[in-house]
């Protein structure tokens, strides 16, 4: 619960967030289910600690994939291990609980095996998704699965003696249509040549004039009245770029303000210019490099 | 992972075009427009759908964060913020169905950061003062107003999903109200901190000076009173708010 709510913020992709923040209050649930069944089997309620060392080990591990590219790794991590592991746990417990004495912990844990059985079946999608049939990004995720995975298993699993092998595929596959209550479609892409409407034409000379690293002609776009800066935004960028595409396109009234992706040998740059029509066609007035990777 | 986050960490995809709100403001008011859309034309109903959806991720991003960043804090109150966080997702989704309902797409206007930078205070007490009782209250009072337009303009859609997602933030303004009261029981100095932090984005957030105590018809953007006593704010702090409208400048 509290690491999918941390990563919510970290995470671009739209339809991942979403996921994460669904997910988030059904584990939120479970805790709680958990926590206010403990002082009815005589333990301190809402009260835990990590099973060992080799837990809080393997959790910090998972913590790692923090960056702004790692959605990947935290996909894989949660829904291809974590939740498969619990599930797997929770159904060995349940094989195990007393029909007689543990209706309480039974109920819980059919709640639970459901949810997080249907929770990893939705994740395996938009896993599907980030992946597009990519074999590098395949083989990185299965990197990462195997990492996370042998972490759990130097721990003994989420309890410290869980018995190999720490994750099995469930009996019978969740409800498709249950799963797809989980999901949200990710956004349209961009369609940036409608998006632009008739600024489409300038910028594409103003593109081919980057990629080649003409910044003369880039610069003879400014509008006069561009504060000196903008000028100097432009001396900052790293030219030959091989593709310069339009990432964004978003509007201030007849304004357009136009994201562009400059990628080449010596690394990407994204620019943002804002573009302002004038008498004599459109002119970029304000001009920012928001980013640079090597 | 590291805690609290800084403000520029805020991870979006690329389609989205992040400005500061002054500049969104002035070259608003350049072009003759008014800094914060007026709904009079489907280009400014859109760009005011578009703004509440990024204020919704953001909330959802502000509530997980919420969830993370307080280990020790009462486990009723991870609850509660987990429950936030599920409302938001639901809402982000609701106005991504709008968006396209008004035939918009997801990055068609900046997104500022400035609800973002309130919903990372350090503190949990001035959080939820900040972001459950001043921009959920602020909720209250855009969302209400955009009912009562949806109504007028024969938009059902419009108004019953607006109506639904107004209920949850009245809901969330009451989790910030018991929370702002228990986090900081016996600590008034917290507590003094905490609603100043709301005062002040009470102040920050009057929408360019369109907040205003009055009907619907008269004023751009009606202080929901009911909605807000419904939430649990008291009338002498629906007076404080409305005195602060009155001195609120244009941001």
């Amino acid at each position: 619960m509290r690491v999918l709510g941390g990563w919510i913020a970290l995470t671009p992709e739209v339809d991942v967030k979403l996921l994460f923040g669904r997910h988030v209050w059904d584990c939120a649930q479970h805790a709680d289910l958990w926590g206010r069944r403990l002082p009815e089997l005589r333990a301190a309620a809402q009260q835990s600690e990590p099973a060992n060392a080799g837990v809080v080990a393997a959790w910090s591990l998972i913590e790692t994939a923090e960056g702004k590219d790692q959605t990947l790794e935290r996909v894989t991590a949660i829904y291809r291990v974590l939740k498969p592991h619990l599930a797997t746990v929770y159904e060995r417990h349940l094989a195990v609980a007393n029909p007689v004495y543990e209706p309480p912990t039974r109920r819980i844990l059919v709640r639970c095996i459901e949810e997080e059985r249907r929770h990893a079946a939705a994740g395996a999608l938009v896993l599907d998704r980030l992946l597009a049939g990519d074999r590098a990004l395949a083989e990185r995720a299965g990197t990462w699965q195997r990492r996370v995975l042998d972490a759990l298993i130097a721990a003994g699993g989420v309890t410290g003696d869980v018995e190999s092998p720490l994750v099995e595929t469930p009996a019978t596959a969740p409800d498709p249509a249950s799963v797809a209550q989980d999901l949200v479609a990710p956004p349209r892409p961009l369609d940036a040549a409608t998006a632009l409407g008739e600024l489409a034409a300038p910028l594409d000379a103003h593109r081919r004039a980057l990629a080649r690293g003409d910044l003369a002609a880039v610069r003879s776009d400014l509008a006069p009245e561009a504060a000196p800066e903008a000028s100097a935004e432009y001396a900052r960028l790293v030219p030959p770029f091989e593709r310069v595409e339009v990432v964004g396109v978003a509007r201030i009234g007849r304004q357009r303000v136009v994201k562009l992706w400059l990628g080449g040998p010596r690394g990407r740059q994204v620019l943002q210019e804002r573009w302002a029509p004038r008498p004599g066609g459109w002119r970029v007035v304000v001009v920012e490099l928001a980013s640079a990777q090597p | 992972m590291e805690t609290p986050i800084a403000y520029d960490k805020l991870a979006r995809e690329e389609r989205f075009v992040r400005m500061r709100t002054r500049d969104v403001a002035n070259a608003k008011i350049d072009q003759g427009l008014p800094p914060f859309p007026d709904i009079t034309t489907r280009d400014s109903m859109r760009d005011r759908i578009h703004g509440i959806l990024v204020g919704e991720l953001q909330a959802m991003e502000g509530a997980g964060r919420t969830v993370y960043d307080f280990p020790d804090a009462p486990w009723e109150f991870a609850l509660d913020m987990a429950r936030q966080v599920w409302d938001e997702s639901r809402h982000v989704e609701t106005y991504l169905g709008l968006l396209d309902h008004l035939g918009g797409y997801v990055g068609e206007f900046p997104e500022t950061t400035l609800l973002w930078r309130c919903a990372c205070a350090e503190d949990a007490a001035a959080r939820v003062a900040g972001v459950n009782r001043g921009l959920e209250g602020l909720a209250c009072d855009v969302f209400n107003q955009l009912i009562h337009i949806a109504r007028k303009i024969g938009d059902p859609v419009l108004e019953r999903s607006v109506d639904y997602v107004l209920a949850d933030e009245i809901t969330h303004v009451r989790m910030g109200s018991r929370w702002l009261n228990e986090l900081t029981r016996g600590d008034p100095e917290r507590r003094r901190r905490a609603i100043e932090f709301q005062d002040s984005i009470d102040e920050r957030f009057n929408l360019g000076g369109t907040r205003q105590d009055g009907h619907h018809e008269v004023v751009p953007i009606s202080i929901a009173k009911d909605a807000r006593r419904l939430a649990g704010f008291t009338d002498e702090e629906i007076d404080r708010l409305v005195k602060s409208t009155q001195r609120s400048q244009v941001y």
